[in-house]
C-alpha cells in the first residue's frame, strides 16, 4: 500500500464516521485521500462480527473490542468500550438504527445553530437509508447506503413473553411505536436493525465497500496515528506508526475521526487542548483550546433482576422490541430505554430474569484526559455518571417504571418478585453502586461557536483556530442524544463530508 | 464490587461455625457449585455453571481459607471463567456473633474484582445472581443445623 506523496485528506481513524467521510471523500476522483485505522481490516468480515447471531460472542470473546476501564464515585469499577477494527462501533455494537429524537436538534442547534435543527439534516438522514418498512414515508429513505429493517413488527407473532410484553405496555397506557425514529418515538417500539441477508451492515460495509476499488482511496489498517503535524494554524500531515516504523504523511487537509476517547487524546498529543494539560505531560502547547477533553457524556445503564416464574431460553441479545419510556409521568418527553434481557440460569436455583434500563438525557458530565504523551497508552476516561442527582432520580424512576411494568398480569406469568435491588429503600444506592453504560459516549470535542471557551468545532466541525483540519465523530455531539448513537456518528460523517466538500 | 449482608441461623454458634470452616460442607450449600475437591485442610477448588440467555459458562475457582480464627474466616477466592477467560478475584471475610444461645448472626463482606472481559457482564450476572444464593444458602445452613429451615431470616443483602 504506497503512501509516498502527499494526500488531499487523511482521515485518521477508520470507525463509524470515518467510514462514512473517506467514502463520501472519495467519491471525488480528484481527491486522494487516505484512510487510517488502528485496528484490523479483516477481509472477509469474519463470522463473529457479521452475524447478529453472535453477538453476544464478539463482545465477550472476539479481538477487536477494546475496554477502557472507569471508576463510580464509590471506587468499583466498569469497562467502556470501543470497536477497535474497521467499522468502529458499527462493526461490534448491538446493530441498532435509532435516529435522535426532534428535541436532539433543537439542543445542537443551540450550540451550532440552525444547519444543525432536524428539518436542516432530514434530508441527509433520509439520504443514510434504505428503510424496508418505511422507505415511502417522507420521513425516511428508500437509497441510501445503510440497509434497515424491522424484523418484528408490533403485530407480528412473536414469543409469549414478548407478546406479555407489549400486551402490558399497552395496558399502561404507552402507545404503540411501529416506527422509532419518527421525530418524537415514545411507547412499546419495534426495533430497526441494520442487517441484511443475515448479515451486519456497519460502515465499513455500507460505505467502505463500495469505495474499496476507488484509485483514490488508500486505506491502511493496524496503523496508529501518533499525533499531527501541526505548523501554526494548519495541520501538515500525520505522524504513523507502522510495523516498519513511524513515518509522516503529509495532506492538505486532515479529519480526525478516532472516536470520543481518542480523537481529544491525539488532539492533546499534537498540542491543542487545554494548556495546563498539555504542560502537565510537557506537551509545546500549538493552540489553547481548553474544551478538548471536556463535557463527556455517556447513557447510564442499571440492571434490575426479577424472578423468573418459567425457564425463558429465547435470545434477547437483539431484543424484538424496546419501551421508550418516561422516568417521571410528568415529563413532557420520554427519557428511557428498557429492554427485556436473557434470563440467568444457575442449578439449583429459580430463573432471573434482568431488565435493563437506560437513561437517555444526563446532566453530568465527565471528561477525558491524557494518561502521558505516549500514544499507545490509552486516555484516562472520567465518565462522572450520575453525579448530578436527578440523573439518578431518573434511574429510580425507571426501576418503577420496570416493576409497574412486571407487575402486569400480563407478564405476571413470566416475572415475579424483584430480587435485585429488593426494596425501593435499596433502589438509589442500587443505582449508585451497579450503574453501567450503553456505551454511548459524545461530546469530547463539542461543537459551539468560537466565543464558546468549550467548543473546539465550528457547526462545520472545523477545530476552532484551525485552517485544515477537522472532527467527524460522536465527539462533536454537545448535548448525548436520546437515542443509540451509532446513526448520530453516521449522521456526523455526513455531515463533515460535505462541510469539507465546500471548504 | 462489594456486596455486604448478613444471614441469622437458629443454631448455636460453634455449630455454625464447624460447618462453615469445612469446604465441603459448605460448598454443598452454595447453588450451582460442583465438582468440589479438597486439596489440603485450608484449600479446595471447584466449579460454578451459569447460563446468560444463549450462553452457558462455567466458572473454575481455587479457594483459600486465608484466616480461621473464632468468630472470624477470611476466604480468598481467584477463578477463570470457560467463555472469555477472564480472571475474578474475591475476599470474603464473615463474623460470627451470637445474639442468644440458640441463634447465630452471620454477617459477610465480599470484595470482588473482575478483569477481562466478564467485567462487561459479570457484575451484573454477581448482582442479579447474589440474593437467591445467599437465600438458598442460608436454608441450606439451617437445614443442614436444624434440618427444617425454622428459624433462619435474612438480616440484610446485596
Amino acid at each position: 500500500m504506497s503512501i509516498e506523496g502527499a494526500f488531499d485528506l487523511i482521515v485518521v481513524g477508520g470507525g463509524t464516521a470515518g467510514c462514512v467521510v473517506a467514502a463520501r471523500a472519495s467519491e471525488d476522483p480528484a481527491l486522494r485521500v487516505l484512510l487510517v485505522e488502528a485496528g484490523p481490516d479483516p477481509r472477509p468480515i469474519p463470522d463473529i462480527v457479521a452475524d447478529p447471531k453472535r453477538q453476544s460472542e464478539l463482545i465477550l470473546k472476539s479481538p477487536y473490542v477494546r475496554m477502557y476501564d472507569v471508576a463510580r464515585e464509590d471506587g468499583s469499577t466498569f469497562p467502556l468500550l470501543s470497536g477497535r477494527i474497521m467499522g468502529g462501533g458499527s462493526s461490534i455494537n448491538n446493530l441498532a438504527v435509532v435516529r435522535p429524537m426532534r428535541r436532539d436538534f433543537d439542543a445542537w442547534t443551540q450550540f451550532g445553530g440552525p444547519v444543525w435543527s432536524y428539518d436542516a439534516l432530514l434530508p441527509l438522514m433520509r439520504a443514510i437509508e434504505t428503510d424496508r418498512d418505511f422507505g415511502d414515508s417522507p420521513i425516511h429513505g428508500s437509497a441510501g447506503p445503510l440497509q434497515l429493517h424491522r424484523s418484528f413488527k408490533l403485530d407480528d407473532p412473536a414469543d409469549p413473553p414478548v407478546r406479555a410484553l407489549i400486551e402490558a405496555a399497552l395496558a399502561l397506557g404507552l402507545p404503540a411505536c411501529p416506527d422509532l425514529n419518527v421525530p418524537e418515538p415514545y411507547g412499546i417500539c419495534a426495533s430497526p436493525y441494520n442487517v441484511e441477508n443475515g448479515r451486519r451492515q456497519s460502515t465499513a460495509v455500507a460505505y467502505l465497500d463500495p469505495a474499496r476499488d476507488r484509485p483514490n482511496l488508500t486505506i491502511l489498517s493496524d496503523t496508529t496515528a501518533m499525533r499531527l503535524v501541526v505548523n501554526g494554524t494548519r495541520v501538515d500531515g500525520v505522524e504513523l506508526a507502522r510495523a516498519t516504523g513511524p513515518v509522516v504523511v503529509r495532506s492538505a487537509s486532515v479529519v480526525l475521526a478516532a472516536g470520543v476517547f481518542h480523537s481529544p487524546q491525539l488532539l492533546m498529543l499534537s498540542g491543542i487542548g487545554p494548556s495546563d494539560e498539555l504542560a502537565r505531560h510537557r506537551i509545546p502547547v500549538r493552540h489553547h483550546l481548553p474544551g478538548v477533553g471536556t463535557n463527556y457524556q455517556d447513557h447510564a445503564v442499571v440492571y434490575v433482576t426479577f424472578q423468573g416464574t418459567t425457564d425463558l431460553r429465547e435470545d434477547y441479545v437483539i431484543p424484538k422490541v424496546r419501551l421508550i419510556a418516561k422516568s417521571d409521568d410528568t415529563m413532557d418527553h420520554p427519557d428511557l430505554h428498557v429492554f427485556m434481557r436473557p434470563s440467568i440460569r444457575m442449578r439449583g436455583l429459580p430463573p432471573m430474569l434482568p431488565v435493563s434500563i437506560h437513561l437517555l438525557e444526563h446532566r453530568s458530565r465527565g471528561n477525558v484526559a491524557l494518561q502521558s504523551a505516549n500514544p499507545t497508552d490509552l486516555p484516562v476516561v472520567d465518565p462522572a455518571l450520575l453525579s448530578h442527582p436527578r440523573d439518578v432520580r431518573a434511574l429510580v424512576g425507571g426501576i418503577a417504571v420496570a416493576s409497574r411494568l412486571a407487575a402486569h398480569p400480563a407478564l405476571a406469568a413470566f416475572y415475579g418478585a424483584l430480587l435485585t435491588p429488593g426494596s425501593p429503600d435499596a433502589w438509589e444506592e442500587h443505582v449508585r453502586t451497579s450503574y453501567i453504560t450503553y456505551y454511548h459516549g459524545v461530546g469530547t470535542c463539542r461543537i459551539g461557536p468560537a466565543q464558546d471557551p468549550g467548543a473546539v468545532v465550528d457547526s462545520g466541525l472545523r477545530v476552532h483556530g484551525m485552517d485544515n483540519l477537522w472532527v467527524a465523530d460522536a465527539s462533536v455531539l454537545p448535548v448525548i442524544p436520546h437515542a443509540n448513537t451509532n446513526l448520530a456518528a453516521i449522521l456526523v460523517g455526513e455531515v463533515a463530508a460535505q462541510a469539507i466538500a465546500r471548504a | 464490587m462489594k456486596l455486604s449482608g448478613g444471614i441469622e441461623i437458629g443454631a448455636p454458634a460453634d455449630q455454625v461455625w464447624t460447618l462453615i470452616i469445612d469446604p465441603v460442607s459448605l460448598s454443598s450449600c452454595i447453588p450451582g457449585v460442583s465438582h468440589v475437591r479438597q486439596i489440603d485442610e485450608r484449600t479446595f477448588e471447584g466449579s460454578i455453571t451459569v447460563s446468560v440467555g444463549p450462553v452457558d459458562g462455567d466458572f473454575d475457582f481455587n479457594s483459600t481459607l486465608v484466616r480461621r480464627e473464632f468468630p472470624d474466616l477470611e476466604v480468598r477466592l481467584e477463578g477463570i471463567d470457560s467463555v472469555t477467560k477472564s480472571r475474578l478475584e474475591a475476599t470474603v471475610v464473615a463474623s460470627l456473633t451470637s445474639s442468644d444461645p440458640s441463634h447465630t448472626g452471620l454477617a459477610y463482606l465480599a470484595t470482588i474484582s473482575v478483569r477481562g472481559r466478564l467485567a462487561i457482564l459479570g457484575e451484573m450476572i454477581l448482582r442479579a445472581t447474589a440474593g437467591l444464593i445467599i437465600a438458598e444458602l442460608t436454608r441450606c445452613l439451617q437445614a443442614r443445623l436444624e434440618g427444617s429451615g425454622i428459624g433462619v431470616g435474612k438480616t440484610d443483602g446485596p
